[in-house]
């Protein structure tokens, strides 16, 4: 963990990080002066009747407090210099790492982002409490043990019986309660959820009538929640007046103690005085050090899911010997197989081959492959074996840049991002102008209601593309594809949120754009690969049929069956029909 | 003394919170409080006692000071450090108490809201979940609930002991030395005005702070989450350069804000001290002038008092924020409460059997007034008819079907079950007649067994098994590790969308309703599946009156009437046949699926 600390702390940073300490124990040094000085002025000067003495004591305690707030505050700006520079390097590591990693597998976008945010702030708040807490509250404890020694030796060892057993006390309670705290936790998630579940399936409840089966379940998750939350509360409820007993204890038999040494002129009031004010700073240091060992193995916990990202394998990116994309828009499968996992292949031995400016169609169930044949296409994963060709030129060869120009794709998720339609539509092209946007658009479908908006391709798009529907964005999603007007465009189940009927009109806009030039078409739908010169049947990870839709409907039982459920009984004359 | 004092919190920044009726919504509060009246009344006894017993143990320990340690009387020492001891003691013992009454009361009102939310909530009309975020009703039930626990945990009874405490400690020093409090109502006062300045100068940092996190985590969730296409577009170092710059703005705008505030902290830890200073200091010049009758121990007694002063007084001030943001809480949740649940029409009868009869009569429909979505639906459907209603998306398919089940109210026109108007209908009943099997379907975090029971609770095992074979979804659960016994995630999300639709088949087989709503999903589903789920819908309409919303042409082929919506209005019905030679909009519909060439 400290090493993730220093690996973004540079400079600088990184001596503000050891500084704000060292400030720090400047203001506890301050703090620590006053409870004495006020023994001296009760001791010296009132005893002797000294006003020379109390007013030049005094003088220093004003001192004292004036550079107790000054190092106090700058020890506060120093950390907090350290803490947000150390979360702006670690927030940009780890979203390089996020973006640039081609490998399988690897963390899920949720947990990514939760790492990226609130875990990097836990270490943020980390950096803070090492260089101010951790520091603070140990050394005021320590601080006024040892003070409070110097002050009245006699008196000490009422410190060293009591403090050991309100620490061990404290945290035995602590380790009683966790466990408590962590079933609370769960007992939460779960009556959230049922809540969850009764907005969401409102409808569905409605339906079938479930109101009473669903307060049943509501009245047990919150009787078990509430038992759990007052199980977890009492377990601390003592803590508190078993410190402040303790302490008051040791107040009266300083006081009992202290006493009868006063009487017999081995002690003083003053230091008395000064003993029990040093009492009531290390109890309240103590409570700060328990909040803080809390805090802090939660910050633990952070740091190990930060690492995790940290560590995530970026894998290499090969750069390509050959100069540029080849002019030829062939692709070329040669016997690919890919998996994250030798014996479970998610691709096993593909082949095929689309000559220049003919149109593939892959169908197949969910899971079959058909996505990750893509991904392996563009490059997203170099860790396949056998040999993927465009224009004849092995991909490996090519710039990564080169591939991606040569290709773009119409992704499946239809991902948005907040700015303008403008600014998602030139992902591929940035400098596209209004022409080519509306020729993409025009392919898209997407004119239909980017023409009508006040502000047209200056329209904003909110985060996630919220304010489109699920139908618009596939739309700007296929536009975006095609906006850089590629050799080869590839429809990745496309269109699946659109009706049929906008999905009958991007079809026909495809082949209006697209005719003779290599186009890849994965889709569900039958009817959306009508068009394509050859047909690909993919399940589980294998090729097992190919053909035109004619050949097909013939050698492949599968696709018999699909086009017979999608189309209907009358699907042939119907296809006579409109191909005639 | 107490040492648990929460100390100043830095409740900097809060939201501007309204709060509309405050003595009502006090009331309400307490009166989910109201059943522990009696605890609570002898919690606040018992801390006017344990106040007691901190200033005078404290004033004991000043006389002590200045009376005891001179004379040899030390046997009078002891019994007084014991009379201390013991009262403590039992202080202690009351804090105990105080505190674990004031946990379970708080905690079980909060069940109780809690319980009152849900209960009401769920009762809602459809129209209250269509206009109401879920994040934000989801809110409510627990930040919102959360607050209010604080508000009973902490305010009232902190609020209580704290003003008590600070009208005693005041009181007593008040006694004590009037000049000294004079002192300690300065300091007091002065870190009060510090940490509100501070609040003000820091307010803008603090919103451009807030507004840069704000871009900043969209950036990151919308760059992880768009990874692929990110990558695709070769988008990673424009993409990174955009963060840079709201990284760096954040990294300033924090900076600043939080530099400030951290010299709150030490300036109060400051005041204290200098106040500490000028009380020390003040005593110690009187008392060396002689010209009052301060003494050792009343300037010992005063600083311990001030202690206990300050802390109380800062959290008082704190509290009353804390509870004006618990009492805004507080209407947010008995809007809920109060919200009118759905409710049937005086006389509504009981209706056990239909023969499956509907009729729509010149329906008019509006969501909200001035929209108008349906426009004088008219239809009938004989017992036992398949129904298909075809059209694009948003035509108002789905909102005529959700008038049959008196989803929502209607404004002109009249729905009829065997000639009966359906709102007469006692609702629960009419539900039972009618299975709906949404688009969507909604799966609960329970068993594959107990989501299809969810159909008909009487249902048995094999029942269930029964119904699942007839949906064609016995064979994929049978496949599943733990069968029908395995617990489906939040949203079904570990099985597939097609297989969701298969259990929700299931659980409308499980139902017998004679009269049935399909919603077909738009969305292409496994192909493997559909074949499934198309045979599956074809047996569940078998002998019912059904109504499907249809995208399949299979579906509407063999359907006795189609109706195309568009726009809210009916524009043609018939049959395929019909329809086609037409030659209007269905036909055009229909031709549109392999019109491309």
């Amino acid at each position: 963990m400290f090493k993730i600390l220093m690996q973004n702390m540079h400079g600088k940073v990184r001596l503000t990080f050891f500084l704000a300490p060292l400030v720090m124990l400047i203001e506890v040094f301050c703090d620590l002066q006053q409870p004495t000085m006020m023994a001296d002025i009760v001791d010296s000067g009132l005893a002797k009747g000294d006003m020379q003495f109390v007013i030049k004591t005094a003088a220093l305690m004003l001192m004292f407090a004036l550079i107790g707030i000054c190092a106090g505050g700058g020890s506060g700006v120093l950390g907090n210099y350290a803490s947000l520079h150390m979360g702006q390097s670690l927030r940009t590591k780890m979203l390089t790492i996020a973006l640039n990693s081609r490998a399988a597998g690897g963390l899920p976008p949720a947990t990514l982002i939760t790492r990226i945010t609130n875990d990097v702030t836990q270490m943020q708040n980390l950096v803070m409490m090492m260089t101010r807490g951790m520091v603070r509250a140990p050394m005021l404890m320590l601080g006024g043990v040892v003070m409070s020694t110097l002050v009245s030796p006699r008196l000490a060892p009422i410190l060293f019986v009591i403090l050991p057993v309100l620490l061990v006390y404290t945290l035995l309670v602590m380790r009683r309660s966790l466990p408590f705290y962590t079933d609370m936790q769960g007992k939460t998630d779960d009556m959230n959820r049922v809540m969850r579940e009764n907005l969401q399936g409102a409808k569905t409840i409605k339906a079938f009538v479930l109101e009473d089966h669903q307060q049943a379940q509501f009245s047990e998750t919150n009787n078990a929640l509430l038992n759990s939350s007052v199980r977890a509360a009492m377990a601390a409820v003592p803590l508190a007046p078993v410190i402040q007993f303790l302490l008051n204890l040791g107040v009266v038999i300083a006081l009992a103690y202290g006493g009868s040494l006063d009487v017999g002129g081995v002690i003083l009031d003053g230091q008395i005085i000064a003993f029990i004010n040093y009492m009531i700073q290390i109890t309240n240091a103590m409570v700060m050090t328990v909040n803080i060992i809390t805090a802090f193995s939660r910050a633990i916990t952070s740091a190990t899911r930060v690492q995790a990202v940290l560590s995530e394998q970026v894998g290499e990116v090969r750069v390509g010997s050959a100069a540029g994309a080849p002019q030829d828009s062939s692709v070329t499968f040669d016997h690919v197989s890919f998996g994250y996992d030798q014996s479970k292949p998610i691709l096993d031995d593909i082949s095929f081959a689309v000559p220049s400016g003919q149109w593939l169609g892959i169908i197949g169930t969910t899971g079959s492959g058909k996505s990750t044949l893509i991904n392996l296409l563009t490059r997203g994963f170099d860790d396949y074996t056998g040999t993927i060709k465009i224009g004849g030129v092995d991909t490996q060869q090519l710039d990564l840049a080169a591939v991606h120009h040569k290709v773009t794709v119409a992704t499946q998720d239809a991902m948005l991002f907040s700015g303008t339609v403008r600014h998602n539509l030139t992902f591929g092209d940035k400098v596209a102008t209004d022409a080519e946007l509306a020729a993409g658009a025009h392919l898209a479908d997407a004119d239909e209601f980017i023409d009508p908006l006040p502000k047209r391709y200056d329209a904003p798009v909110e985060q996630g593309g919220k304010n489109f529907s699920g139908g618009q964005r596939q739309r700007l999603n296929i536009a975006r594809a095609a906006v850089p007007d590629p050799d080869i465009l590839v429809f990745d189940d496309a269109t699946s949120a659109v009706d049929q009927t906008t999905n009958a009109r991007i079809q026909q806009r495809l082949v209006q754009h697209r005719r003779g030039r290599t186009t890849l078409i994965i889709s569900q739908r039958v009817a959306n690969l009508l068009q394509c010169d050859q047909i690909l049947v993919m399940q589980e990870g294998r090729l097992s049929a190919r053909g035109t839709h004619e050949e097909l409907l013939a050698s492949s039982p599968f696709y018999a069956q699909l086009v017979e459920t999608q189309l209907g009984g009358g699907r042939s004359d119907a296809s006579d029909e409109s191909r005639s | 003394m107490q040492v648990m004092n929460r100390g100043p919190r830095h409740n900097l920044h809060q939201e501007k919170v309204q709060v509309t009726d405050w003595k009502k919504t006090t009331r309400r509060i307490l009166g989910y409080i109201g059943f522990a009246r009696g605890k609570l009344l002898i919690v606040f006894g018992l801390t006017i006692f344990t106040t007691a017993a901190t200033i005078i143990g404290n004033r004991v320990n000043g006389i002590v000071v200045d009376q005891f340690l001179k004379a040899s009387k030390l046997h009078l020492l002891y019994v007084i450090c014991l009379v201390l001891g013991v009262m403590y003691l039992l202080s202690a013992v009351f804090t105990y108490f105080q505190n674990s009454v004031t946990v379970k009361v708080a905690q079980k009102a909060s069940a109780d809201i809690r319980g009152d939310i849900f209960s009401n909530l769920q009762r809602l009309p459809m129209r209250y979940f269509d206009t109401h975020d879920n994040g934000d009703v989801m809110s409510r039930l627990t930040n919102d609930v959360d607050n209010i626990n604080t508000a009973m945990m902490q305010t009232f009874v902190q609020l209580f002991t704290g003003i008590v405490s600070v009208v005693g400690m005041g009181a007593a020093m008040l006694v004590l030395s009037p000049l000294l409090t004079l002192i300690a109502l300065a300091a007091s006062g002065l870190t009060y005005l510090f940490t509100r300045a501070a609040a003000k100068v820091t307010q803008k940092a603090f919103m451009t702070q807030q507004e840069a996190l704000g871009a900043l985590n969209t950036q990151i969730e919308e760059s992880v989450s768009g990874k692929q296409v990110v990558q695709l577009f070769d988008h990673e170092a424009d993409t990174m350069a955009t963060f840079n710059q709201t990284n760096a703005r954040y990294t300033h705008a924090a900076f600043i804000a939080q530099s400030v505030s951290s010299f709150i902290g030490p300036v109060n830890n400051g005041t204290n001290n200098l106040a500490y200073l000028a009380i020390t200091a003040a005593g110690a010049i009187s008392m060396l002038t002689g010209s009052s009758t301060i003494t050792v121990g009343i300037i010992f007694t005063f600083l311990i008092y001030l202690r206990n002063f300050t802390g109380p007084i800062n959290n008082v001030l704190n509290l009353i924020n804390t509870l004006q943001l618990s009492l805004a809480s507080a209407e947010r949740v008995f809007e809920v409460i109060d919200e009118q649940p759905e409710q049937d029409l005086p006389g509504a009868v009981t209706v056990k059997t239909t023969t499956g009869h509907v009729e729509f009569e010149h329906i008019d429909f509006a969501y909200e007034p001035g929209r108008q979505i349906l426009h004088d639906i008219n239809l009938v459907a004989e017992p036992g008819q398949t129904i298909a209603l075809v059209g694009a998306t948003g035509a108002g398919k789905t909102t005529i079907m959700n008038l049959l089940t008196n989803l929502y109210p209607l404004q002109t026109g009249r729905v009829l079950l065997d000639g009966r108007d359906v709102t007469t209908i006692r609702r629960a009943d009419l539900r039972h007649l009618i299975t709906v099997v949404q688009q969507e379907p909604y799966m609960f975090q329970l068993s594959i067994r107990e989501n299809i029971r969810l159909g008909r609770a009487s249902a048995s095992d094999d029942d269930v098994v029964l119904a699942a074979q007839r949906a064609h979804a016995d064979g994929f659960i049978r496949q599943l590790k733990d069968g029908y016994d395995t617990v489906l995630s939040e949203n079904a999300h570990n099985i597939s969308q097609g297989q969701r639709q298969l259990l929700s088949i299931a659980r409308a087989f499980i139902a017998e309703a004679p009269v049935l709503v399909l919603d077909e999903a738009t969305a292409s589903i496994d192909s493997n599946t559909e074949a499934d789920v198309q045979r599956a819908m074809t047996g569940l309409m078998k002998g019912k009156t059904s109504f499907v919303i249809a995208h399949r042409l299979s579906t509407i082929r063999h359907a006795d009437q189609i109706l195309v919506i568009d726009a809210g209005r009916v524009v043609e019905r018939g049959t395929h046949e019909s329809l086609l030679k037409q030659n209007g909009a269905y036909a055009a519909l229909y031709n549109s699926q392999f019109d491309q060439q």
